[in-house]
């Protein structure tokens, strides 16, 4: 189910209806979200909830045990059972294909001649989020930081509590599972914000990302010619807006139906296209999935513990396999090799050059890291190599002659729309939408979210699915 | 921080921009109306999971989902009609889903429109990947696409500016079409020629052409600019070799279990059938198909009643022309004895 569907609207309202009626009790109310947390999913494919079943089932038993057994050996076998189910369904799920075509494609190379059938194997939505956020919770519980969940239910539904369920934010188990323990009920103020939240999430989604920008974006990285410099610019940045609209869009919807519930989920992106270098790009952009890596990923291969060279080392592979769990593709990787370089980079620099940042030369770095942002995205939108490098040859110049496929009212706009959320990223880059709330104007405010209102409902939208569904 | 006041304020002003958004729109003559969607023609589809007898299937494209009223249909025949034809689109993808993948053995009337009938069976190509993207949209669709369309009804029956449609036309008043209506120049190439809306739809897919464009002659132009425009380019030239087997392979199949097949070739008026009496003469298209098929088949240009209809676009009736070419044809399938399993008079 979509959170920009007629059919979620009544969803809503109704587990909204439920929730706060007096049928129920704390344990009866988690009992109805965790039964509209598998509806929320398995009205998109029903049988596809029995691998969140799974999941939840072996990292529940495996965490349990975690807590009781003291035998080092023991320990390290449960929480490979854990890595080994949730991993072991990305690698077929969502990897299956993918390695079958380089398996292939390798045989291929050394002379062998073999063809293999694609398994056509369907992505289950939301895979690598709730994957990811399950483990975390066994390899915490591996690690003596966490004391296990209390009953079933609770983490049943840490796993599958439908506002963050298919594209997150992925809350580690301290941040979820312990408000489930004591009953939660939203205040009026969080009710009324968690709505708010609601509604400029969709008007990212539906108004910016899928109305004003997706279109350009698909005409140039849909286009089979070379395209003109203008063109290309154009297309990756309307596609550097949708992305960050879709995926921001669904964070915020997903923290305001949260809230709306009484339940406080963790920002997901805080204004990345105002940060100033990559450090600080990734302390804001998909700030869950970053943070993982970090704790679970980069710091075990050795974080900056063993040295300088281990350290890159570990930097590069964490934004390799980074690039590599936003899709099956070698395109993915590049864009987690630029992001690994770019950050290797950066520690390199800041070891030789002192900056003292103010706003003058700040917004000038920030405008520099953004549009090296840029160079990263078209890899990460083309499907394929071909196509990526003829937009990197016609974002250097390099193709004079290039195919005109935009309009000038496109790039205007989209030109415009861009130009306004570097602006906009920039004044907000040391503050949040909370405390501009509070110090605007109600009147103004309430003004601005009718605007906002009116603007998602002439636009429609056709119900398309969030970008990052498909991760 | 006073949000609710925010709130209420946001609700009121939300609300009342609505409703003056859906009155200006109504001031201006648009009126609720059904999509045919994907969703819609699904419902369709779904009706030959469990065939009946008394089922009659259309396939084709708009011009036998424009010409064919379903309600006449229904209450002359006592039949039940299914339409699965799809504008733009060849019959055959749909023909050889509805053989392979239902037990449907009645009638089936197929719309011969000669330019998309003999294009290609070649699968990227619009006339069949249109048909395709419908067929499969209903063994894909989940049940939350199907509770959407369901809610989404009572909304396109009231609202006139709500548009569900997967694929828009330049009449729709979006914010993504409205601001599509604001480009000028030729950087990218010359602007396609607008293509307005010209159809009402009902849920059981009966399509009628629009009052508007019926009464309104400078509104009708504009469709026909926009065919004009449309195929004006170069075309790929068509595949009757191709297209002609494939129709049989699966009609025999469907022939063999019992099916019975009705070609109909529905009235073009105009520029239009200027166009295709030059590129696809009747003789070498029509007249070959139906001497290989054996089929009943029934051309308009051969029932005097059906040479001065009204066409307000060229290529499809105007309403109160397609409840005549209806009735009448279905006396003409009656009169042959034909229509196997309609009520008899």
């Amino acid at each position: 189910m979509l959170f920009n569907s007629l059919s979620f609207v009544v969803f809503l309202v109704l587990v909204l209806a439920l929730y706060y009626s007096k049928i129920f009790g704390w344990t009866g109310k988690k009992r109805m979200l965790l039964l509209a947390s598998y509806v929320f999913y398995g009205l998109w494919n029903p049988p596809l909830v029995i691998l969140l079943w799974i999941s939840t089932v072996v990292d529940y038993t495996a965490g349990k045990k975690l807590a009781v057994v003291v035998d080092k050996r023991k320990r390290k076998l449960w929480l490979l059972l854990s890595m080994f189910v949730n991993l072991g369904f990305l690698a077929f799920f969502k990897y299956g294909d993918f390695l079958l075509e380089n398996f292939t494609a390798l045989l291929n190379a050394v002379g062998v001649d073999y063809t293999a059938r694609p398994m056509d194997i369907i992505l289950p939505m939301g895979i690598s989020f709730y994957t990811f956020q399950t483990m975390s919770y066994t390899i915490d519980m591996y690690n003596r930081r966490l004391e296990p969940a209390r009953t079933f239910l609770d983490f049943a539904l840490y796993v599958t509590f439908f506002p963050q369920l298919v594209a997150g934010p992925i809350v580690r188990a301290k941040e979820l599972l312990t408000q489930f323990y004591t009953e939660k009920k939203a205040t009026a103020n969080q009710f009324v914000w968690g709505l708010f939240l609601l509604t400029i999430g969709l008007f990212q989604k539906v108004v910016l990302a899928d109305t004003l920008l997706s279109g350009t974006a698909d005409t140039v990285f849909g286009s089979r010619e070379v395209l003109n410099s203008l063109d290309a610019w154009t297309g990756t940045l309307a596609f550097s807006g949708q992305i960050f609209f879709d995926f921001a869009g669904y964070s915020t919807c997903a923290i305001g139906i949260a809230l709306m519930l009484g339940i406080t989920l963790p920002d997901n992106f805080r204004y990345p296209y105002a940060a100033i270098g990559f450090s600080d790009l990734w302390r804001r952009w998909h700030i869950s999935l970053s943070t993982w890596l970090r704790d679970y990923l980069y710091i075990p291969l050795g974080g900056n513990r063993h040295g300088i060279t281990r350290m890159y080392v570990a930097l590069m592979l964490t934004m390799l396999l980074g690039g590599l769990w936003h899709g099956a593709a070698w395109t993915f990787v590049v864009w987690g090799a630029l992001h690994g370089i770019y950050l290797v980079v950066e520690r390199l620099l800041k070891g030789m050059v002192k900056v003292k940042i103010n706003a003058w030369n700040g917004i000038v770095l920030a405008f520099l890291t953004y549009t090296l942002v840029n160079i990263t995205w078209v890899f990460f939108r083309a499907r394929e190599f071909g196509t990526a490098w003829n937009m990197i040859k016609s974002m250097f110049f390099l193709n004079d002659e290039g195919a005109k496929v935009l309009y000038e009212f496109d790039i205007t706009k989209v030109l415009i729309i861009i130009t306004g959320l570097f602006i906009c990223h920039w004044v907000m880059r040391n503050t949040s939408m909370k405390e501009v709330a509070q110090r605007t104007n109600p009147w103004v405010f309430g003004v601005f979210w009718a605007i906002l209102f009116f603007l998602i409902v002439i636009s429609q939208g056709s119900g398309e699915q969030f970008i990052y569904f498909q991760f | 921080m006073n949000l609710h006041k925010s709130f209420i304020l946001a609700i009121v002003l939300g609300l009342a921009s609505v409703v003056c958004w859906e009155l200006y729109w109504r001031s201006q003559g648009l009126e609720p109306n059904i999509d045919d969607n994907n969703n819609l023609s699904s419902i369709q589809r779904a009706k030959l999971k469990n065939p009946s007898d008394d089922q009659v299937v259309f396939i084709g494209s708009s011009r036998i989902l424009f010409d064919i009223q379903l309600d006449l249909w229904r209450e002359q025949t006592g039949t039940d009609p299914v339409m699965l034809a799809f504008q733009g689109a060849s019959p055959l993808p749909t023909l050889q889903d509805i053989v392979e993948n239902t037990d449907f053995s009645g009638t089936m009337i197929v719309g011969v429109t000669e330019g998309l009938f003999f294009s290609t069976t070649f699968d990227k190509a619009p006339p069949i990947s249109r048909a395709k993207e419908r067929i499969q949209h209903y063994y894909d669709r989940t049940y939350a696409q199907r509770l959407n369309h369901l809610f989404s009804i009572p909304l396109q029956k009231n609202l006139a500016f709500v548009t569900v449609a997967d694929e828009t036309w330049d009449s729709d008043v979006d914010l993504k079409t409205l601001l599509t209506r604001l480009r000028k120049g030729e950087r990218a190439g010359p602007l396609p020629a607008p293509f307005y809306q010209f159809e009402d739809v009902s849920l059981d897919r009966n399509v009628q052409m629009s009052e508007r464009t019926t009464n309104d002659t400078a509104y009708a132009n504009t469709i026909k600019l926009a065919w004009q425009d449309m195929l004006s380019g170069d075309m790929p030239p068509p595949d009757k070799k191709g297209t002609t087997e494939f129709f049989l392979k699966y009609a025999e199949k469907f022939r063999e279990r019992g099916g019975q097949i009705i070609l109909v070739r529905c009235p073009s008026d105009g520029w239009f059938k200027e166009i295709e009496a030059k590129g696809l003469p009747r003789t070498e298209y029509w007249d070959s198909l139906v001497l290989r098929s054996k089929f009943p088949a029934y051309h308009y240009a051969d029932y005097q009643q059906f040479h001065d209809l009204n066409l307000p676009e060229w290529s499809h009736l105007s309403k109160e022309d397609a409840d005549f070419f209806t009735t009448e044809l279905i006396k003409i399938l009656k009169k042959d004895g034909v229509l196997t399993h309609s009520k008899t008079e």
